[in-house]
């Protein structure tokens, strides 16, 4: 983890400090492990989601992030490590905290046989939290921020993937939440339900909700996330704002040139390490400047059509990062 | 656990339940169970039965003693005799399989729709879920004893008449009593299917699969009734969940013979102390 | 931790079940009493006086005897074959009995009320009707041990007298005590004496210190260690019981029928042909001859296609083959026992080996 040591550095200094600013983590993990047997799913994740956040966990199938929310959650025991959830120790004060936490954990889990909105009451009637007399209301309320009010008679059983999804988001905003936790949301969304979980998450985010939401997708979690945690097999590659985290990636320059294998071959012969993406070539701008780079190019005779300065974006930085550890 | 004053603080700042009204929480399991198309067909079912059996005796008469069902054989002529020979015939089969199903439905049947993660996020305590699941069985367990009873009674008296029961022994009882002792079997009945509900639980928590529980109570049911016919094994009959069902016709002897419905009471309670004890211990520590 | 304790109480929870299904599968043991000893003759003699107590009861028939499974619709064939069963017992101590044998699903009861004697059948629902007279005589069959007529005799005596025929084959001793139905009790033995050709090895009746009422009764072979016949009280009560329990009245819509025609289809049956008793003691064995019909088997009940299996039948199937001077037939083995049934029908059985039986028949 070489190149994230500036990031953890940052990450253990905010938590290592005074208590109060354990009040400023909506969730944290401590070593958190979890073994199936002889393959380790989780590996000493130190996860940190700070309040008001908007945290994406992000990795590909397979890393653990569904495995680190479950036992963020209490759904899961962990092998060794602790997990706090608002200020209570997971799963022991879960009576505690998950009042105040809304979740969406694998895929909505309903009951086929009943309709919608009966679904929700029966969810509604085990939230602590919801006075017997404004089960109804919230329940309405519910449905009609995930846009299902009309669909709300019909059986679970007919819905679609993209209503099962968003019925399930409707149980976990049903009270008002400190923490809402979304595992994987717009799975099985269409574009327009994928923009209408974005704009539940900027709302949620606006009215300071803080948002753990785990995803596979690098666009979601550049377009929603204030905060980002890269898993790769288990173990947390690196974690913090997606600003920060976007400066950390550097800038890099595009090149359009005449002829891309010669272009390739002058560079690599030159120690400037390159790649093509698309038309285009893309060097890295982190141990070369951009003139050298175009110098280079010329002095092999390859035209250079058009050269552009780059930000470095999340999948960059998550391919490269994900490229260090294998 | 020792609480940092801040920790302590935000507990308590805002004034929150942790757990919802335990009788909302039952009253909605109830519901649940009650809205389940299947449950419905299965209470229709064992309401449907003594009718079918009442039917069939008036039409054919009784089956001559030694054959068919025990019991049986005196119900014409004496209606409240009905409820009791309904059971006999129920238990061996049908009402078993009643309770293994809701108790399949309850844990392993909410674990494959995903939702038992809900209800442990809600947050429902886990061994609450296991005292609401455990009430759910309880609760349709007893409704189909109940339905069986009254529809044979009602059945029985309409069908056969009789204004009392001649029991087993000979003695002609009053109706009030009669009614009585048909209560008092159900009520045995009951338990001794809520025994196999209690172990339907256990085996519900460990599965994912609802069919699963089915088909190992069905089994058991099986091999029981294989291993209480060998000589061999008598000494482990007195174990076997099934031992001993058929005494509740003992509840129609004058006096009662209590021997065999106490140790039968005995017997229940025992898997149905095995049967939740196994299940909260599996929920507490289980990975949903 | 909490969830520890939980996992604690849990476990503890599941170990009680487990040990409480196990107290099912224990017989309920007893502390052997201690007793003042008592001489065999003072306590058979005393068994002899006691007046029998107003009492209910159940018993405990635990049957080993291998008799194969006889033929019967009613709860008494239950008795005979192996297994166990129940029998349960009221007396009022007045001379009103009411005994119930239940079976799965229904049972027969008797209510003896002084005057008459009721036999229900719960299965057939039939009522049987013994007038006194006919009562008599069918306790006469059955062979019960003390024929009312010779009654007014001083039972010390009696006892005294069945004492000195018992030593003539047998060793009395009064061996140890043992707890019977939550009750103090000693242990009579009766022991073949070793010239009894028996496979009989001991007879173990225990009799109740207080009530002097035999509580249990244990019948032992040389071939096994488990007893072939266990009689005894699982469950008594002495106090007075409900005047209720000795009265019966035919429920309504039973059938009755008078004993008399009961005793006829009996008699018709051939259940109670002449029997011999050749030799004495252990070693006395019953020689009769069976009845064509028994033998060959018969139409069972009034409207019944079915037909119960003859004597010969079941003999050729539970028996082996057999021959010898007095002719040829199969030996039938059981537990405590055995009987010797030839092909022309006649039948010897003792609880002696099989040399014995053969003597019997060829001494006919």
């Amino acid at each position: 983890m070489a190149g994230t040591a500036d990031l953890s550095e940052r990450g253990t200094a905010d938590t290592a400090s005074a208590p109060e600013d354990d009040g400023a983590l909506a969730a944290r993990t401590r070593g958190l492990r979890k073994t199936y047997g002889r393959t380790t799913a989780v590996a000493d994740v130190d996860l940190d989601v700070p309040r008001g956040a908007v945290l994406g966990v992000l990795g590909p199938n397979g890393s653990g992030k569904t495995t680190t929310i479950r036992m963020l959650l209490g759904l899961t025991q962990p092998t060794s490590g602790s997990a706090e959830l608002l200020g209570h120790a997971m799963p022991e004060h879960a009576g505690r905290a998950l009042p105040r936490v809304g979740a969406l954990v694998e895929g909505p889990g309903f009951h086929p046989f009943l309709s919608g909105r009966e679904n929700l009451l029966r969810c509604a009637a085990v939230e602590p939290e919801l006075a017997g007399a404004a089960r109804r209301g919230a329940v309405e309320e519910a449905l009609e921020r995930v846009g299902l009010t009309g669909a709300a008679r019909r059986g679970y059983r007919g819905y679609s993937l993209g209503m099962k999804q968003r019925l399930g988001l409707a149980a976990a905003l049903l009270t008002p939440r400190d923490l809402v936790v979304l595992d994987e949301p717009t799975n099985g969304l269409d574009p327009a339900g994928t923009r209408e979980i974005r704009r539940i998450i900027a709302d949620l985010h606006a009215a300071g909700t803080t948002v753990l939401l785990s995803s596979h997708l690098l666009a979601e979690v550049e377009a929603t996330c204030t905060h980002v945690a890269v898993l790769q097999r288990g173990s947390l590659l690196t974690q913090g704002e997606l600003t920060s985290l976007l400066e950390s990636g550097g800038t890099s320059l595009s090149v359009s040139v005449s002829d891309n294998s010669a272009g390739m071959a002058a560079l690599r012969d030159n120690g400037i390490t390159t790649r093509q993406e698309g038309e285009n070539l893309r060097v890295e701008l982190t141990d070369v400047e951009a003139p050298d780079v175009i110098a280079t190019l010329v002095r092999a005779g390859v035209g250079v059509h058009e050269a552009r300065r780059g930000r470095a974006g999340l999948e960059d930085i998550f391919a490269r990062l994900t490229e260090e550890e294998s | 656990m020792t609480t940092t004053p801040a920790e302590a603080e935000r507990a308590s700042s805002p004034p929150h339940r942790s757990a919802a009204p335990l009788v909302r929480v039952l009253s909605a399991e109830l519901r649940w169970v009650l809205r389940r198309p299947r449950n419905l067909l299965a209470l229709l079912l064992v309401a449907a039965l003594p009718v079918l059996i009442g039917t069939a005796i008036v039409l054919g008469g009784s089956p001559p003693p030694g054959h068919g069902p025990p019991v049986l054989s005196s119900v014409a002529g004496n209606g409240l005799m009905l409820p009791v020979a309904t059971l006999v015939l129920a238990q061996n089969l049908l009402l078993p399989l009643i309770a293994a199903m809701v108790a399949a439905d309850a844990l392993a049947g909410e674990s494959s729709h995903g939702t038992l993660r809900g209800l442990l996020l809600a947050p429902v305590g886990r061994v609450r879920l296991v005292w609401v699941k455990a009430f759910g069985v309880l609760a349709m367990t007893v409704l189909a004893v109940a339905v069986i009873v009254v529809s044979g009674t009602i059945t029985g008296l309409v069908a056969f008449g009789g204004d009392g029961l001649v029991t087993l022994s000979g003695t002609t009882l009053p109706l009030g009593e009669a009614l009585g002792r048909v209560a008092l079997a159900a009520g045995w009945s009951a338990i001794q299917m809520l025994a196999v509900g209690a172990v339907a639980l256990a085996i519900s928590s460990t599965t994912e699969h609802p069919l699963v529980v089915l088909a190992v109570i069905l089994g058991s049911l099986i091999v029981f009734g294989v291993l209480g016919a060998i000589p061999a094994l008598e000494w482990l009959q007195p174990v076997l969940i099934t031992t001993g069902w058929s005494s509740v016709v003992d509840v129609l002897r004058d006096p009662i013979l209590a021997e065999n419905l106490l140790t039968g009471l005995w017997r229940a309670g025992c898997y149905v102390l095995i049967g939740i004890s196994a299940t909260i211990a599996r929920m507490t520590t289980r990975d949903i | 931790m909490r969830r520890n304790s939980v996992a604690a109480t849990a476990i503890a929870g599941a170990t009680a079940g487990v040990l409480g299904l196990t107290a099912l599968t224990l017989p309920a043991g007893a502390e052997d009493p201690d007793l003042p000893a008592i001489a065999p003759e003072k306590l058979v003699a005393s068994v002899m006086t006691a007046q029998p107590p107003a009492m209910a009861g159940t018993v405990r028939v635990n049957n080993n005897l291998g008799i194969p499974a006889i033929p019967s619709t009613e709860s008494s064939g239950e008795l005979l074959s192996n297994g166990s069963s129940t029998v349960r017992l009221w007396a009022d101590g007045q001379g009103r009995h009411r005994i119930s044998l239940p079976s799965e699903g229904g049972g027969t009861t008797v209510v003896d009320d002084g005057t008459t004697v009721w036999k229900w059948n719960a299965s057939e629902r039939t009522v049987t009707k013994y007038r006194a007279e006919a009562r008599q005589e069918s306790a006469g069959q059955e062979g019960s041990a003390s024929s009312p007529h010779e009654e007014p005799e001083d039972p010390v005596a009696t006892a005294q007298r069945m004492i000195d025929t018992l030593r003539q084959s047998s060793r009395i001793s009064v061996d140890g005590t043992a707890g019977v139905a939550g009750r103090d009790a000693y242990e009579l033995v009766l022991t073949p004496k070793p010239t009894e050709r028996t496979v009989l090895r001991e007879v173990r009746i225990a009799v109740g210190a207080e009530k002097r009422l035999p509580l249990r009764v244990v019948v032992s072979t040389e071939n096994s260690e488990d007893p072939a016949l266990r009689v005894g009280f699982s469950k008594l009560e002495t106090a007075p019981q409900d005047a209720e329990l000795f009265r019966f009245s035919p429920p309504a819509g039973a059938q009755v029928q008078q004993a008399d025609k009961h005793d006829r289809r009996d008699t018709e049956s051939g259940t109670h042909p002449q029997v011999r008793t050749v030799g004495e003691g252990w070693d006395s064995v019953l020689v009769t001859r069976v009845p064509q019909q028994t033998l060959q088997g018969r139409e069972s009940g009034q409207d019944s296609e079915e037909r119960l299996p003859g004597l010969r039948e079941a003999a050729e199937q539970a028996g082996q083959r057999v021959s010898g001077p007095w002719g040829e037939g199969w030996f039938i083995s059981t537990g405590a026992g055995s009987a010797l049934l030839t092909s022309d029908g006649r039948l010897a059985a003792g609880a002696v080996p099989q040399p014995v039986l053969t003597e019997a028949l060829r001494g006919r």
